[in-house]
């Protein structure tokens, strides 16, 4: 798998994810505004070693591909997965949060996530990129759909946040609806 | 984790996996018509690639493990549970291995006898799998269990050199009736 490089968008620029962005997560993913959307939200707050074990090991061992987002001035405001790249099936998962809320809203999602579909697509010539998000996280699902993702499934009380049952919604994008997006 | 729950059933008996037990999955495995539909390999696995598989199933504590066996003692395949314990949730696989015991609903019997554990041992509030769009026996018996149709992931799954669709099938707590109430008519 070639592995991640410098993506260069026009808000964003994604420079592959080093071992010494991971305090910078650990402080963004315990932030309660930006902890409210992740999958792992009930799970105690992340300690550095918890990130190193399932944020930074799955990089180390080739089967995700991470970066970190930064604006034009070199500001980091999130980092930007594809996780579980199936080289067999030819499939990855992404997954995006944006640590600096005060950059929610303003087009840095969308950007980077149109970035990183062309190395997903181009660079490791996969079929099919799929995400899952909260049902009700309108926001990234107007960004995704925004980037040509496609509503596939709606997963009912597929997880909890901070102990209530909420649903989920699985998205794709095939690379010919990327390509002709 | 293997499991020490023994579930009896009316057609089978759910019990830990046995070392003894690897050689059968192999021999059955060998089969294009039966390892075509699982997830995890590409080919048909050896016999160290089982033990492998068994050794990390045993270790991983998010993981429970049967061996599905005949009323009568005759192994026929597996089936697991793989937990999400933050979110009240696990993911379920079942393999009729055995292939002469396809289409008797041992596999139906199985999977009703794992929900109830999920739900009525575990706790759990989901339990959910994917499964290949195409493959019509195995969406009839959980469509039997009580597992409903949540999507359609599209060209998810290279199969025999084309890319098929995966259907997510999920059961929630809300929607299980117990096993041993409501039987007795």
């Amino acid at each position: 798998m070639p592995p991640a490089r410098v993506l260069q968008g026009e808000k964003t620029r994604l420079r592959p994810l080093r071992e010494d962005d991971l305090p910078l997560i650990e402080r963004w993913f315990n932030t309660p505004e930006v902890r409210h959307w992740l999958h792992q939200s009930d799970r105690p707050d992340a300690t550095l070693d918890d990130v190193r074990r399932h944020f930074w090991a799955p990089v180390e061992e080739g089967r995700t591909a991470a970066w970190l987002m930064e604006t034009s001035d070199g500001t980091p405001i999130g980092v930007l997965r594809l996780l579980d790249i199936d080289p067999h099936h030819r499939r990855a998962e992404l997954a995006v949060s944006i640590g600096e809320s005060a950059y929610w809203d303003s087009g840095f999602g969308t950007d980077a996530v149109r970035q990183s579909l062309q190395f997903a697509f181009e660079d490791l010539a996969l079929r099919r990129v799929d995400l899952i998000t909260d049902a009700d996280n309108e926001r990234a699902a107007r960004c995704y759909e925004k980037c040509g993702f496609v509503r596939e499934g709606l997963l009912r009380e597929r997880r909890l946040r901070f102990g209530k049952p909420i649903d989920m919604l699985v998205m794709g994008i095939l690379r010919e609806e990327w390509a002709d997006a | 984790m293997i499991s020490e729950s023994i579930l009896q059933g009316e057609k089978v008996r759910l019990r830990p996996v046995e070392e003894h037990d690897l050689p059968h999955f192999v021999r059955w495995l060998a089969d294009p018509e039966m390892s075509r539909w699982l997830e995890r390999l590409g080919k048909p696995p050896t016999l160290e690639d089982e033990y492998e598989w068994w050794h990390e199933k045993r270790s991983d504590p998010d993981n429970v493990l049967w061996a599905i066996d005949t009323l009568d003692g005759r192994l026929v395949g597996t089936t697991e549970l793989r937990l999400t314990l933050r979110a009240e949730r696990a993911e379920l696989g079942v393999a009729i291995h055995d292939k002469t015991q396809w289409g008797k609903g041992l596999g139906t019997d199985a999977v009703r006898l794992v929900v109830d554990y999920a739900f009525e041992e575990l706790g759990l509030n989901r339990v959910e799998l994917t499964t290949d769009e195409q493959n019509a026996r195995a969406i009839r018996c959980y469509e039997k269990v009580g597992f409903s149709r949540e999507g359609l992931l599209r060209q998810h799954r290279l199969l025999d050199g084309e890319f098929g669709n995966t259907v997510v099938m999920s059961i929630l707590k809300d929607e299980w009736e117990p096993l041993g109430r409501g039987d007795d008519d």
